[in-house]
Formats: structure tokens, C-alpha cells, sequence
């Protein structure tokens, strides 16, 4: 096993979920409506949780503690698509960013329960449960609010156009593609690709939102390499500023 | 997290005289029975008017009360401290949900209350117009107001009205968790550097005064409530609630080696109550009144949660769908 | 606004201070009341309402509002305008005694969920299901089945095709819910340090 690839496969989910899941976190008692609120901040915080699990693995590899590697890092050791470090805007592009990253991940997390490596096999078992309800929660939503108003509508198609580009650097291939394939850890960010593709079809075509023309679109990469948007250096900056008091300390 | 205040400041009985006796002596009686009265029976207008406005103000307290915690939802430190204060703030939000379904069986729209809340029609807790300065203020918050709601909210649930009941077991039930995470997180503060004990020292400092306010006016000087209590709307007095927080948890906070602000509080060992400063009640009053550090910031950003949130509840509206008073 | 909440400070400006810009009359959706398992065999009981707009979202918003915590493994929902609803009775009444034996029989049957109020401030909890052409005859139905030596407060009746009930392949929504452990109080374990702070302060 390429323990390398592992790791890297590792780092660029969890603080994929980690971002994500702090972003999401910031709507907690600012929501559309109570019960939204509720489950929106239950999504929220299975993200943080599941990213947790993956660096308590990172740690039986050899890596720091989950507390060090997720507050102590700068933006540029970071792992996590440019999608998932955006701003919340309003609640439409929250919700299609939900929509888009959640759809992307129960599909990696289905490959991944049956990966090679056994560990993350076991705990995709799980993650992929919880992510059942994600993935019903934002469908349900798109849908809703995908064929409502004119302007539930147009503050969709506005989210969905900006935010494709940046989904689609979900997909960046890492340098270990081949190994993590070839070793049956993961079957590919292409394959990913593809399977969510149609999911996306699937939902989006029952609502009266148009799809961009997936070949026109230039996907915005980089995260997966540690270079950011202005974005992620401010949001870790503040998620670390009381652990950053001392981080000796216990808390 | 409630803790009573002011909700019963001002009531006028009049209307009392004229309610039907037969039916306001089965009611009563009912009570008397400790039977819970349900939406669909008869209860004098009294009764309905009060139960709205104490649940309403509960309610509010919990979607306002998520606010200060709130202020330090994104800057929790460390992995469990994180998901845990989410947790903890979601629960808020929460109990607010399942307060204001409670207070709409008796008739007042969700909407509408929170309507009266923005523009200032209706109150709430006031320890939530006081500003949580550090990650230490939070900590306060989850253990000592939520121990103080918890004494409030456990008289309640022996309340008469069953949906209030209901509402108030589940919500007890998960407070548990917000007052042991609380406390978790001062035992590492207390246990911690100097810092960190600083940090906690002066959360007690600046939140003791509002905590005394908590539980409402002393009843020297609040409304006589007689016949609330006969109906079993108020549960407790101001006095005696604000005595039992004092009697359960002085003694944990001195044992932890911190100070609280009042030199004169001491258990009187002749009536075996707490003895202290009475605190500003014209303060009190005065941020009731809106005139506290952090009232107008509670609304402003309850008032834009609601209205960017507009657009949202406007597209989920559907013609066949109508709104309906919950049954229970 | 200038706040200490950085959540605070980066919300846009909407609107004006103090003011509800002009509205619809009521923005306020449908009521849906909610019924949770909280272990196999177990009845369902109801454990209160969320405002939707129609039956699959009140689910949806259903499941973290009401079982983030504690047992569930399964849930339902039903617009609470489709709820038939009993008398409500005090003391020793029973709500049986109120409803009427004959009803008239009506043609095609549909099944019917039956639930009781077994005491006044409890929840309603599920006593089983009958057949029956309409709501008066399932209440007639469920007082020939259900109806015994305890009383019963006040019956309800949900037609079952009104109800949207967690699928099969839903089953797995709770898997992980006991492991949320973080929403308990058992996780909160302070007690040994504390009692080593106390002993180091008190040597």
C-alpha cells in the first residue's frame, strides 16, 4: 500500500469536511426557518464529525493529533477544494453548495466502502448512512425551491452558475491517482466525476433550473494542492483564535 | 434557557369576574385534581393570555439566547468543544421550535410572535442583552444561565398546561447535556493556566449581576401572582428560584477557587436561605426597557435572519397547504 | 453592526432597524404532526409539529427536530389537518364512551391508524390500525378493538394513506445516532480532574 497516496486521499476529505462543516456551522440561529436551522447545523456538525474520525486515522499513520492538524495548520497545508472555503452568501448558495459537495461525497463515500484499505472501508460504512440523510435533505430542498417563485428560482440558477466551476475542482485528480486506482483504495476522482454527474442530472431535471454546459465550464482547482482563495486564511484565523491563546492549554 | 423575569409583571384580574363560575369551577377544580388542562378545553381568558405570553417569552428567550453562545460558535477551541457548543446553540434554536408549536395551541401564530419579538412588543430573557466578551462568557452561559433556567424550567414542567409540559420535559431532558458540557468546560478553565482562570474569573464578574436578575424582581417588589399559582402558571417565586440556583451552585463555584462579586453572600444559617446584595433592580428595568448593552444588536440580527429567511418560507408557501393550530 | 460575534459582523444590511418590511399576510406554512419509534417493537408516539409545505419536506425537517437525540428507529409525518380527533375527557371518563357504536357503513374500506391520550399531559402513543370506509367509523372500529378497562382520554384517527412513513431503504438514517454521543451528558466526564484539582488545592 502506498501509505503517501493514503494520506493524501485522507487529508484533502477531512478538510474537506472540516471547512465545509465550520462554514455550514455559521448559520446556526440565522436560518431560513426554525426546523431548517435545526437540520442545518445537524449537517454541520456530522461534517466536523466525520472529518474528525478521518484525522484520528491520519493520526494511526503517523500524523499529529485531529486538535493540531485542524487548528494549528496555514491555509496552504490545507487539502480542501476552493468550493467548501466560500463565503455562505445567502441561503441559496449555501444550499447549492450543500447540494453539489453532498452529492459528490456520498458517492466517494459509497466507493469507499469498499476500499482496500480496511479501516477507511469500515468508516465509510457509516459516513455513508449518515450522508443518506444529506443527500435527501438537499434534493428535497433544490427540488422545492428549484420550481417555486421566480425568485427562489433565479437565486438558484445564480448560485448554481457560480458555484459549478468551483464544484467541478472537487475533482482535482491527485498526483497519486494511479497508485490509489491501481491499489483498489479509491477508484478515482474521474470516476467520482462521472457517477455525480448524473446525480446531478437527475435532480436538477426535475426542477426548472438549467445545467451550464459541462464542456465550457474551466474548473477551478488548486485547493487540493494547498493554494487558496483569499478566503480560507481569514475563516482559519478565526476558528483557531482561542486555541491559538495557548495551545498548550487544555480547553 | 428562561429563567421567569418579568413575565408576570402587571397582570390585571378583572376579567376574572366575569367568566362563567360553572365552567371556572370545573377548571379549577381539574387543577386542583392535577389533571393537565388541554388546547381544546375551556380556560378563562386569563389563564390563555398569560400562558401566551409566559411560553411566547420563553420561546424567544431560547432563539435570542442562542446569540450570545453564538458569538463563539466559530472560534471554539478544539475538535470537541466545537462540535459540542454547535450542539448546544442548535438546541437553543430547538426549544424556541417546540416552544412556540406549545404556545400556538392557544392560538398566536408562530409568525406572529416573532413578529412581536422584532419589533420590541414582547420581551425576553434579559441576560441575553449582556455581550460575551471571551470563550469564557460562553462557558458561563452554558453552565450557570443554563443551571438557572434549568430550576425554572423543572418548577414549570409541574405546570398545568399540557403542551407546555410536554415542550418542557424533552427540553429539561437536553439540558442535562448543556449544563454538564458547561461545566466540563469550566473545569478546564478552572483546572487550567492562570489565563484560562482568569478568563472565567472575569465572566463571573461581569455576568453575576445579570444572573440575580434572572429569575425576576424580588417578590418585596413584584406583582402578587396569587391566583397564577392556584392555576399553576407560575410554579415559584422569584425568591425561592433565585434561592435554590444560589443553594446549588455557590458552593461549586467556590470550590473551584473563584470569587463571586458580593461580599454580603452567605447562607444564613438561622432560615437557611442565601443572604446578598439585592441586585440593581432599576438596571434591570432599564434593559428590560431596551436600554442594555446588546438589545438592539439581538433584534437587529433576529429582525435579518428573518427577512433574508423571506424568500425561502414565500417559495415553500403552497396553495394547499394551509396553516393550522397544533393539536397537542 | 460592530459586534463580537464575527458571524455578526460580516451579515449583510437588510432592510431597517426595529421595521418588518411589508409582507403577505401570513408567510407561515402547513402544520405536519410528527410520530417517532424509538426501538423495534415499540409503539409510535407523537412527539409534536414542524411547519412545512407539504408532507415529504416535513419529514425531511421532522427527522434533526425531533430525533437527533435519544432512540429512534423510525418516523412519520401526516398533515395535521388530516388528524380526526375524539372528545377530550377528564377524571374517570373514558373517550370510548363518547363515540357512538353505529355508524353508518360506508362502501369501499381503507386502513386507519388509531391513537390514544392515555393520560392528560402525556403523548398520544399508537394503539394499532382498523379498516373502515370513514374517520367516524374508524373511531367505531377502534372502540370495538382497542376499547378496554383503561381510560382513554382522547383517540385519534390518521387515514394511512395520508401518512409519509421512513421507507425501507431509510432504515439506515439513525445508524449512526448512537454514536452522536457529543449530545449527551455522559460525555461530559469532569470529575476526575476535578477531584485532583481539589486535592492539590487542599494538601
Amino acid at each position: 500500500m502506498n501509505e503517501t497516496a493514503l494520506k493524501e486521499l485522507l487529508y484533502k476529505i477531512a478538510d474537506d469536511q472540516l471547512i465545509l462543516g465550520h462554514r455550514n456551522s455559521e448559520w446556526t440561529g440565522f436560518g431560513p426557518l426554525l426546523e431548517e436551522d435545526i437540520a442545518f447545523s445537524s449537517m454541520a456538525q456530522d461534517k466536523v464529525g466525520q472529518s474528525h474520525a478521518l484525522y484520528q486515522m491520519l493520526q494511526t499513520l503517523g500524523e499529529k493529533d485531529p486538535d493540531t492538524v485542524a487548528f494549528m495548520r496555514n491555509a496552504d497545508q490545507f487539502h480542501n477544494c476552493i468550493l467548501v472555503e466560500l463565503p455562505n452568501g445567502e441561503y441559496d448558495f449555501s444550499l447549492i453548495r450543500h447540494f453539489l459537495y453532498d452529492t459528490a461525497e456520498a458517492i466517494r463515500f459509497e466507493m469507499l466502502s469498499e476500499s482496500s484499505y480496511q479501516p477507511l472501508a469500515d468508516i465509510s460504512k457509516k459516513i455513508r448512512a449518515e450522508l443518506r440523510y444529506h443527500t435527501l435533505h438537499a434534493n428535497t430542498w433544490v427540488k422545492q425551491l428549484g420550481s417555486a417563485t421566480e425568485e427562489s428560482i433565479s437565486r438558484l440558477q445564480r448560485s448554481l452558475d457560480s458555484a459549478m466551476p468551483y464544484a467541478l475542482g472537487m475533482f482535482e485528480e491527485s498526483p497519486f491517482e494511479k497508485d490509489l486506482i491501481s491499489s483498489k483504495i479509491f477508484g478515482g476522482e474521474q470516476a467520482l466525476k462521472e457517477r455525480w454527474i448524473k446525480k446531478i442530472e437527475a435532480v436538477i431535471s426535475q426542477t426548472q433550473l438549467r445545467l451550464p454546459d459541462w464542456k465550457a465550464l474551466q474548473p477551478v482547482t488548486g485547493g487540493r494542492t494547498g493554494k487558496h482563495s483569499e478566503y480560507l486564511q481569514p475563516l482559519l484565523d478565526e476558528m483557531s483564535e482561542v486555541f491559538k491563546i495557548d495551545p498548550t492549554a487544555e480547553w | 434557557m428562561y429563567g421567569g423575569g418579568n413575565t408576570f409583571e402587571g397582570i390585571k384580574t378583572d376579567s376574572i369576574a366575569q367568566e362563567d363560575p360553572v365552567k371556572l369551577a370545573e377548571f379549577e377544580a381539574r387543577i386542583e385534581r392535577g389533571e393537565k388542562i388541554e388546547p381544546t378545553d375551556w380556560m378563562p381568558a386569563l389563564y390563555r393570555k398569560q400562558l401566551i405570553r409566559m411560553i411566547e417569552q420563553h420561546a424567544h428567550s431560547e432563539i435570542i439566547g442562542a446569540l450570545p453562545e453564538g458569538t463563539w460558535i466559530t472560534r471554539a477551541p478544539g475538535f470537541k468543544r466545537k462540535i459540542s457548543l454547535m450542539a448546544k446553540v442548535q438546541d437553543e434554536v430547538g426549544h424556541g421550535q417546540l416552544l412556540y408549536s406549545a404556545a400556538e395551541t392557544l392560538g398566536k401564530t408562530r409568525e406572529q410572535m416573532i413578529d412581536d419579538l422584532i419589533t420590541g412588543k414582547s420581551k425576553y430573557s434579559n441576560i441575553f442583552n449582556y455581550p460575551a466578551f471571551t470563550w469564557a462568557d460562553s462557558c458561563f452561559i452554558s453552565w450557570l444561565v443554563d443551571a438557572g433556567a434549568i430550576v425554572n424550567q423543572l418548577a414549570n414542567a409541574k405546570g398545568s398546561y399540557g403542551p407546555y409540559c410536554r415542550a418542557l420535559d424533552r427540553i429539561c431532558a437536553e439540558e442535562s447535556f448543556h449544563l454538564k458540557y458547561g461545566h466540563h468546560c469550566v473545569i478546564y478553565l478552572a483546572t487550567g493556566t492562570q489565563k484560562q482562570r482568569d478568563m472565567f474569573q472575569e465572566a463571573i464578574n461581569r455576568w453575576w449581576t445579570p444572573m440575580m436578575h434572572f429569575f425576576g424582581p424580588s417578590d418585596k417588589i413584584s406583582a402578587h401572582t396569587e391566583v397564577l399559582m392556584r392555576w399553576k402558571v407560575k410554579m415559584s417565586s422569584n425568591d425561592d428560584m433565585r434561592n435554590q440556583f444560589l443553594d446549588m451552585y455557590v458552593p461549586k463555584i467556590w470550590e473551584l477557587g473563584f470569587t463571586i462579586p458580593d461580599e454580603n453572600l452567605k447562607k444564613n444559617p438561622e432560615t437557611g436561605r442565601w443572604d446578598y446584595t439585592e441586585p440593581d433592580w432599576e438596571e434591570f428595568k432599564r434593559v428590560i426597557n431596551g436600554d442594555g448593552p446588546c438589545n438592539k444588536e439581538r433584534l437587529e440580527v433576529r429582525r435579518i435572519a428573518e427577512e433574508r429567511g423571506r424568500w425561502v418560507r414565500q417559495a415553500l408557501k403552497k396553495a394547499q397547504t394551509k396553516y393550522t393550530v397544533p393539536l397537542a | 453592526m460592530n459586534s463580537l460575534d464575527p458571524r455578526v459582523n460580516r451579515l449583510p444590511v437588510v432592510g431597517k432597524p426595529g421595521e418588518i418590511s411589508p409582507k403577505a399576510p401570513l408567510d407561515q406554512l402547513g402544520t405536519f404532526e410528527v410520530f417517532v419509534q424509538p426501538k423495534e417493537g415499540k409503539p409510535f408516539q407523537h412527539e409534536g409539529i414542524v411547519h412545512a409545505p407539504d408532507v415529504e419536506m416535513a419529514f425531511v425537517l421532522a427527522k434533526e427536530a425531533f430525533t437527533r437525540r435519544f432512540m429512534c428507529v423510525s418516523l412519520y409525518v401526516c398533515d395535521t389537518r388530516n388528524v380526526y380527533v375524539s372528545p377530550l375527557t377528564e377524571a374517570t371518563a373514558n373517550a370510548y364512551d363518547l363515540i357512538s357504536d353505529t355508524v353508518e357503513k360506508t362502501g369501499g374500506k381503507t386502513s386507519f391508524e388509531i391513537y390514544h391520550l392515555p393520560k392528560r399531559g402525556k403523548q398520544h402513543v399508537h394503539a394499532g390500525t382498523v379498516q373502515a370506509g370513514s374517520p367516524q367509523e374508524a373511531m367505531a372500529e377502534a372502540k370495538r378493538m382497542f376499547k378496554n378497562d383503561k381510560t382513554v382520554y382522547n383517540i385519534w384517527a390518521v387515514r394511512t394513506s395520508d401518512i409519509r412513513f421512513t421507507s425501507a431503504e431509510e432504515k439506515d438514517l439513525w445508524l449512526t445516532l448512537s454514536e452522536k454521543k457529543f449530545r449527551d451528558a455522559s460525555d461530559y466526564k469532569g470529575g476526575d480532574k476535578l477531584k485532583e484539582f481539589l486535592e492539590r488545592n487542599n494538601a
